[in-house]
């Protein structure tokens, strides 16, 4: 059964005065439990895929469905909503709040969803211990290495029990070491049963997911099972 | 969670936030003050003028209280005609004028006021005893004329009226026991300060059956405008106010205080918006990345402007706190020394504080320090999500 269905994706915008054709009619079926690594060159439109994919960007023309929900049908307000508690999103540089805990940053998508604090307390808590930092789980994010840092925004991506975890180059920051850890917890997280998709230049990473989908020019150019 | 984060923000760059909550606390502190100052100075005359619960002053005709040459004459007929009045309690009648006491081989120069001790209105006893009526060897001393005289209860002294300083004769001298020490209502700062009966005044000055005013106790307040209306069309050659009207003249006079204290206060309200809008649109700038994240993660609109807001407010109330200590340190300053100005009442406070006034200054602080933050939050909660995720990638 589809969990994502996208179809003839088209995102223009203007750069320099130029018109940009970031993707040129993208389609993307995207199956409850699967995981899918979106690969290709620098540039060709692989994380505008999947902020469209995420609801955080609108398309130029086309359409995508999350569990049948079309998302430009949605008003912000709903579309906020669907991300808070359908959607789970993982960035490059992690973007954790510094000022927060770790603790305090895995409970901010509840709090926001309007969990009680003790029951978002010892969710986030389970979360820190399921990537392995419930020891960790007191210390500013400031205070944390990236690959710590990484697997924390993994638990923060997860808190809500998300349909679908996206991640944008989740690797691209960590060393091959730390990066591994990450690849070795998303492979985890898709066993235990939450969809992923992941954009990535890593063809290591590439390699780990069900499903590569590899992008030149703003268009899918294969789609590989490995 | 809100609240926390924001203090949180606010401690990341400390510094900048301290700087910022300086300027807030000199805003707010300035804003106070001039509050203060702004109805200050005529709810202190008003509580002055009825400090002794005396509701209405006569004097003579178009002339202030003390002014060397103008008494009433007809002393005790207007006096007793006065308190002949069914809504009259009490009248004190008071006679000033300036008096000598021989300190050694020198003079010191005094202000004597001639009172009536069995209604006395423009002093407080604060040492040894009061005058009773009759006691025409008693004499009171404020404490700078105790100390110019290095006189004590008990003391003698040689008391002189009428003197001319051209031929330094002393018309009328009197030996006077010190019976208190007292605190006079009206006297401006370190004035020295006696008081004797009023007949012992009288023929100290040359000035039998004379008085610069009588204060009058009416039954109730709202027997005052009766009794002015009365002795206004009785005495037409008397001064006759109630309390209420002289703050209004006062008022009137003193408008230009008023308007100071408007504008220095608007200015210090925009200082506080420009101090707050300007840090949280550096900091919402500063973390866009951030925000996008939030916006990304699946945080509404409303809550990124309710936590943008709480960091206005958080810093606005903490400023504000600062600025309550320093006005009111201020405060006290500024009046000391305009309170020394001679011919002030020393008791006279320009700076009042009034827990409503400063409510409602600490409540428009408040509400400025939010208003300052909506540029900011707007700034923040319009953020194009990916375009900012994009920018802060590359």
């Amino acid at each position: 059964m589809s969990l994502l269905v996208a179809r003839d994706l088209r995102k223009d915008y203007a750069m320099g005065g130029e018109q940009v054709h970031a993707l040129k009619g993208v389609s993307l079926v995207v199956a409850r439990g699967e995981y899918i690594a979106i690969a290709g060159p620098s540039g060709c439109g692989k994380s505008t895929l999947l902020h469209l994919l995420g609801g955080i960007d609108t398309p130029s023309a086309g359409w995508v469905e999350l569990e049948g929900v079309r998302l430009g049908s949605l008003r912000d307000r709903d579309l906020t909503r669907l991300r808070l508690t359908r959607l789970g999103f993982v960035f490059q540089r992690f973007h954790l709040l510094p000022v927060l805990s770790a603790r305090e940053n895995v409970e901010l998508p509840m709090a926001e969803a309007g969990i009680p604090t003790r029951e978002r307390r010892l969710r986030a808590i389970e979360l820190l211990e399921y990537v392995g930092l419930g020891h960790r789980r007191d210390h500013r994010a400031t205070q944390l290495s990236g690959g710590e840092m990484q697997r924390v925004a993994i638990a923060r991506a997860l808190a809500n029990r998300p349909a679908l975890l996206l991640a944008d180059e989740p690797t691209g920051e960590l060393d091959a070491a730390t990066g591994q850890e990450v690849l070795d917890l998303f492979r985890r997280v898709n066993a235990d049963g939450t969809t992923l998709v992941v954009v990535t230049h890593d063809a290591k990473l590439a390699t780990e997911a069900g499903k590569v989908v590899r992008m030149l020019d703003g268009a899918i150019e294969t789609v590989d099972d490995t | 969670m809100t609240l926390v984060w924001a203090l949180r923000n606010l401690g990341r760059h400390p510094l900048r936030t301290a700087l910022s909550l300086a300027g807030i606390a000199v805003a707010s502190a300035m804003l106070l003050d001039m509050v203060m100052l702004s109805g200050g100075i005529e709810r202190s005359f008003e509580r002055l003028l009825l400090g002794r619960g005396f509701q209405i002053r006569v004097s003579p005709k178009g002339t202030l209280p003390f002014d060397a040459e103008a008494t009433i004459a007809d002393a005790a007929r207007v006096v007793a005609r006065l308190r002949a009045d069914p809504d009259v309690v009490a009248a004190a009648p008071v006679l000033g004028g300036a008096l000598y006491a021989r300190a050694g081989d020198s003079l010191v120069t005094l202000f004597g006021y001639g009172i009536d001790p069995s209604a006395q209105s423009i002093y407080r006893l604060e040492r040894g005893r009061d005058l009773t009526v009759g006691d025409t060897v008693g004499i009171l001393l404020s404490a700078p004329a105790a100390a110019r005289l290095a006189a004590a209860l008990g003391d003698t002294l040689r008391v002189v009226g009428r003197l001319d300083p051209g031929i330094a004769a002393a018309a009328v001298e009197r030996r006077l026991v010190v019976r208190g020490m007292v605190r006079w209502l009206y006297d401006y700062r370190d004035q020295p300060s006696v008081g004797v009966v009023l007949p012992v005044m009288q023929r100290l000055v040359g000035a039998p059956d004379h008085m610069s005013l009588v204060v009058l106790k009416a039954r109730d307040d709202a027997a005052v405008p009766r009794v002015v209306g009365r002795l206004r069309g009785a005495e037409p050659r008397l001064e006759v106010n109630s309390v209420a009207q002289l703050v209004v003249h006062f008022r009137e006079r003193l408008v230009y205080f008023r308007q100071l204290s408007y504008i220095l206060g608007t200015v210090s309200l925009i200082v506080t918006v420009l101090l707050v809008a300007t840090l949280l649109t550096i900091t919402v700038n500063e973390r866009l990345g951030e925000i996008a994240t939030l916006r990304a993660l699946g945080v509404g609109r409303p809550g990124i402007v309710r936590q943008v807001l709480a960091e206005g407010t958080a810093l606005t109330l903490l400023g504000t706190a600062l600025g309550i200590g320093l006005g009111v340190l201020t405060a006290r300053r500024l009046d000391q020394i305009l309170t020394s100005f001679p011919g002030l009442p020393a008791a006279l406070s320009f700076f009042v504080p009034e827990p409503r006034t400063l409510g409602i200054a600490g409540a428009i602080l408040l509400l400025t320090g939010s208003v300052a933050g909506l540029y900011p939050a707007w700034l923040a909660a319009s953020a194009p999500i990916a375009a900012t995720l994009r920018a802060e990638a590359t």
